[in-house]
């Protein structure tokens, strides 16, 4: 096991040198110069070509990506072009909000959704099934957007129970650091909640059919051990297959979900860093989203071996 | 339904419900009333005022640095950092003495060394402070409190210059950092203004952090925009960056925040309707907003067709598509200069007057040689501004007979395929859409969007030999009656050869809670004066 995590590991490098390439090369040839943004509406085209130079943005395309391979084989993933601040220090500064959302939305999805999905396999066909089910395709449906905004004028400006926006780091406590995620991380969720619900309940429905199922009841086995302990451990591969791949939702939906609440995530980063073609950002950015992603799916990969122990590296 | 609509009925239900008189959260009454919390018009990317020309970077700079000279509500310099000033009667030497007692925020004085350091950097980035270099003979210092500049030539706008509210300002830094090359960035924000930026608690795109500067010595008057004593009532400012407007209502509504400064038009109305909120125009010099055509290529290369365009363009479409229905957001704008300013005219603009004469429009067209090529008009879909008055040229121009090729793409791409002198099939462009700050446009100095020096003007490149002679009488004349008869005859040059089409001029409001007061009307947010209770 150790061997395959350490191989893993090891293949991750050219798939990050592959994404590196990519968005270095995608962020070249896309049009919009992050000069022209600093320099101001007002300036004339000898002071954006200047500020080109000063930024080594008119070097060839080979001598930018090298200069910018070399920083990263280095641990330097650059400067950004307007803050003057190292990527890495800003990336930092974004962090602790965007894990925070990520963290709640995903316990709440798993408190959430696996036994939604666990009640309406188990009900398969009745009122409770279709209202869950009913529940889900309204999840799917709804933009986080709008969910956001209607949890906001529910909780926040009526009834007054939490605040619209905002951040606080958990190291100022654990009630004020939730209560500002409390909305966003259901607003995110609602997608999220909705998509690990009817997986459970597909995987439930095809575990449930099967014979030691059946010779459980006939041993007379209570309905909750039958569910949580025979069946949802058998069901739970293509279940943790989905949260994983669910976390790339949650990282496009956060880019959403931190404007609505102005929570000073890497989503809001991200978007601002586009915007205005904040180059070094954005590749830093990418860079770290894909290694989080790769690393998310070695873990599953990993935790299949958990749930499944006929599953062998 | 679009998310535009949802956000507002959302926000409108929010702002009837706290009209019924919900009080304000608990959450929100905790905060302390020596903090300020402020959402700026858009985010502190960068903090170096003279490289970055942002006005977001220039309202958090007036907080932190200070100017020699600023000007007040009626766009007049007055002295700030300079206690004296001697000027000989050649117009040519120029003696300031810095007043005493002016501390930098690590505790150092403000030396002569400092200020020449400062406006060395600051020329090298500002029109005027570019002019100012060519004829500069010296700029030195005399002693720790007196420096002299010498120049080759009278320069009447000297003190305007060094006291003008529009970007770059001529802050005052440390030396250390004033010997920063003006193309490359700061990293060290002391200042002697009267707030200290707190570096550690900035985030870029999120908050932004000011605390009271203790030493700070305000002069005695009473401030008037720029000029006068800025004295802070508050401890600390934080500026919390919020990218969605409705976020900001809600906010703001619900006590999370003090005062918002730019709220967007559909929102107004439901903050109009909070007993706990004001509501005002925030900046008397508003904007204009503009589109501008290529004098490079067909058909704009042909006055005829340019003026064609003005002849055919009504500003309250425009304007109504900008700020709706509410009027006293904004005013037709037959000129290219901000109203109720001194040197406002409407001289030349008749073009624009009256009637709109599609037909006249369509003739002088066809005089011009337009036969049906294709029109490339840049769109930026994300600034509101430039989104809306985008739709109303296409229309406009089909309307004209033209066949419009809509570009619709973000403010990035416009910002650098604006800058392509390439044919628009290649890569180039007909028109583009922006829009300018009045207080930009208030004279031609900081005006880089009425040049028409051909090659070195403001993208589109216009030609137009009448206008660059006035604003060259505008720069020698000695007394207001002459800058206004030079103005007059620049505003019909700029209109007759259509420099570029002035859609209208626009306000926007500003929005705080109650419980601040202080809050006055300018070109940008000042926090001097104002103050805040639980």
């Amino acid at each position: 096991m150790l061997s395959y995590i350490l191989r893993r590991i090891v293949a991750t490098l050219p798939v990050m040198a592959i994404v590196a390439l990519f968005v270095f090369s995608l962020l070249y040839i896309a049009p919009g110069d992050p000069a022209v943004v600093i320099a101001g509406d007002q300036a004339s085209p000898e002071d954006v070509e200047r500020i080109r130079q000063s930024l080594g943005l008119d070097r060839p395309f080979l001598i930018q990506f090298g200069s910018w391979v070399w920083r990263l084989l280095h641990g330097d993933l650059g400067t950004s072009i307007f803050t003057n601040l190292p990527v890495s220090t800003m990336i930092g500064q974004r962090l602790g909000p965007t894990l925070s959302l990520m963290v709640i939305t995903l316990l709440l999805t798993i408190v959430v959704a696996v036994p939604l999905g666990v009640v309406a396999a188990w009900k398969a066909g009745s009122f409770i099934d279709r209202a869950i089910m009913g529940f889900a395709v309204f999840g799917f449906s709804l933009p986080v957007f709008v969910v956001g905004y209607v949890l906001a004028y529910v909780f926040a400006l009526q009834l007054e129970w939490l605040p619209v926006q905002g951040y606080t780091p958990l190291n100022q406590g654990f009630w004020p650091w939730l209560q500002n995620l409390i909305l966003p991380a259901i607003a995110l969720g609602c997608v999220y909640i909705a998509l690990v619900a009817r997986i459970t309940r597909a995987a439930m429905l095809e575990v449930l059919q099967q014979d030691y199922i059946r010779t459980a009841k006939a041993k007379g086995l209570g309905q909750g051990g039958i569910l949580f302990i025979h069946a949802l451990k058998n069901a739970a591969v293509p279940i943790v297959t989905v949260i994983g791949i669910g976390i790339a939702l949650l990282i496009g939906g956060a880019v959403v979900t931190e404007s609505v609440f102005a929570i000073p995530g890497l989503g809001r980063l991200t978007i601002d860093a586009i915007l205005r073609r904040d180059y070094p950002v954005i590749q830093g950015i990418v860079l770290l989203f894909s290694f989080v992603y790769v690393l998310v799916n070695l873990m599953i990969d990993v935790t299949y071996t958990l749930v499944d122990p006929r599953i062998r590296y | 339904m679009d998310r535009r609509t949802v956000l507002k009925g959302l926000a409108g239900a929010s702002g009837l419900a706290l009209t019924g008189g919900l009080s304000a959260p608990a959450i929100a009454q905790g905060a302390s009333a020596r903090t300020l919390r402020f959402v700026p018009q858009a985010n502190l990317a960068n903090f170096d005022p003279i490289w970055g020309t942002q006005y977001v970077v220039r309202n958090a700079a007036a907080l932190v640095w200070d100017t020699l000279y600023g000007v007040d509500s009626s766009l007049v310099p007055q002295r700030q950092m300079v206690e004296s000033e001697e000027v000989t009667d050649d117009g040519m030497t120029w003696t300031f003495k810095l007043r005493s007692g002016l501390k930098f925020h690590d505790g150092a004085p403000v030396l002569s060394k400092d200020v020449v350091a400062s406006l060395n950097r600051w020329a090298a980035r500002d029109p005027m402070g570019l002019m100012l270099k060519a004829i500069q003979q010296e700029l030195t210092a005399v002693d720790d409190r007196t420096f002299k500049w010498v120049l080759k030539q009278p320069f009447p706008k000297l003190l305007y210059a060094l006291a003008k509210n529009n970007s770059p300002c001529a802050f005052i830094m440390p030396e250390r950092i004033a010997q920063t090359d003006p193309f490359k960035q700061i990293s060290d924000y002391v200042g002697s203004g009267p707030m200290k930026f707190v570096t550690g608690e900035w985030v870029p795109g999120a908050k932004a952090v000011f605390e009271k500067f203790a030493d700070y010595a305000p002069r005695q008057e009473k401030a008037s925009w720029l000029a006068g004593g800025k004295q802070i009532l508050i401890d600390r400012i934080e500026w919390v960056i919020m990218p969605d407007p409705a976020t900001a209502a809600a906010a703001l509504q619900n006590g999370e925040i003090d005062w918002w400064e730019n709220p967007i038009a559909d929102l107004v109305p439901v903050l109009k309707k909070n007993k706990n909120i004001n509501v005002d125009i925030g900046d008397p010099l508003g904007n204009i907003g503009s589109f501008r055509m290529n004098f490079l290529y067909p058909p704009f290369n042909d006055v005829r067709a340019r003026r064609a365009v003005l002849m055919a363009m009504s500003q309250e479409d425009y304007m109504r598509a900008l700020v709706g229905d509410d009027d006293s957001l904004w005013k037709p704008l037959p000129g290219f200069f901000t109203p109720d300013t001194p040197l406002y005219t409407e001289v030349g603009g008749e073009i624009l007057k009256g009637r709109r004469d599609l037909d006249a429009a369509k003739k002088l067209l066809a005089e011009s040689g337009y036969s049906g090529q294709p029109v490339t008009c840049l769109v930026a879909q994300d600034q509101p501004i430039t989104k809306a008055m985008g739709d109303v040229t296409a229309d406009l121009l089909k309307k004209l007979g033209m066949n419009v090729d809509f570009v619709a793409t973000d403010w990035g791409t416009v910002g650098s395929r604006r800058a392509q002198k390439t044919p628009p099939g290649q890569g180039g462009w007909n028109m583009f859409h922006t829009w300018h700050a009045g207080a930009d446009c208030i004279n031609p100095a900081p005006y880089t969007a009425i040049r028409a020096n051909g090659d070195k003007a403001w993208f589109g490149w216009p030609t137009s030999a009448g206008t660059e002679k006035e604003v060259t009488s505008w720069f020698e004349a000695k007394n207001l009656d002459e800058e206004k008869a030079a103005i007059g005859r620049l505003n019909t040059a700029a209109m007759d050869d259509v420099v570029y089409a002035p859609t209208g001029f626009f306000l926007s409001y500003t929005a705080w809670r109650k419980n601040v007061s202080g809050v006055t009307k300018g070109p940008l947010p000042f926090f001097w004066g104002v103050s805040k209770t639980a």
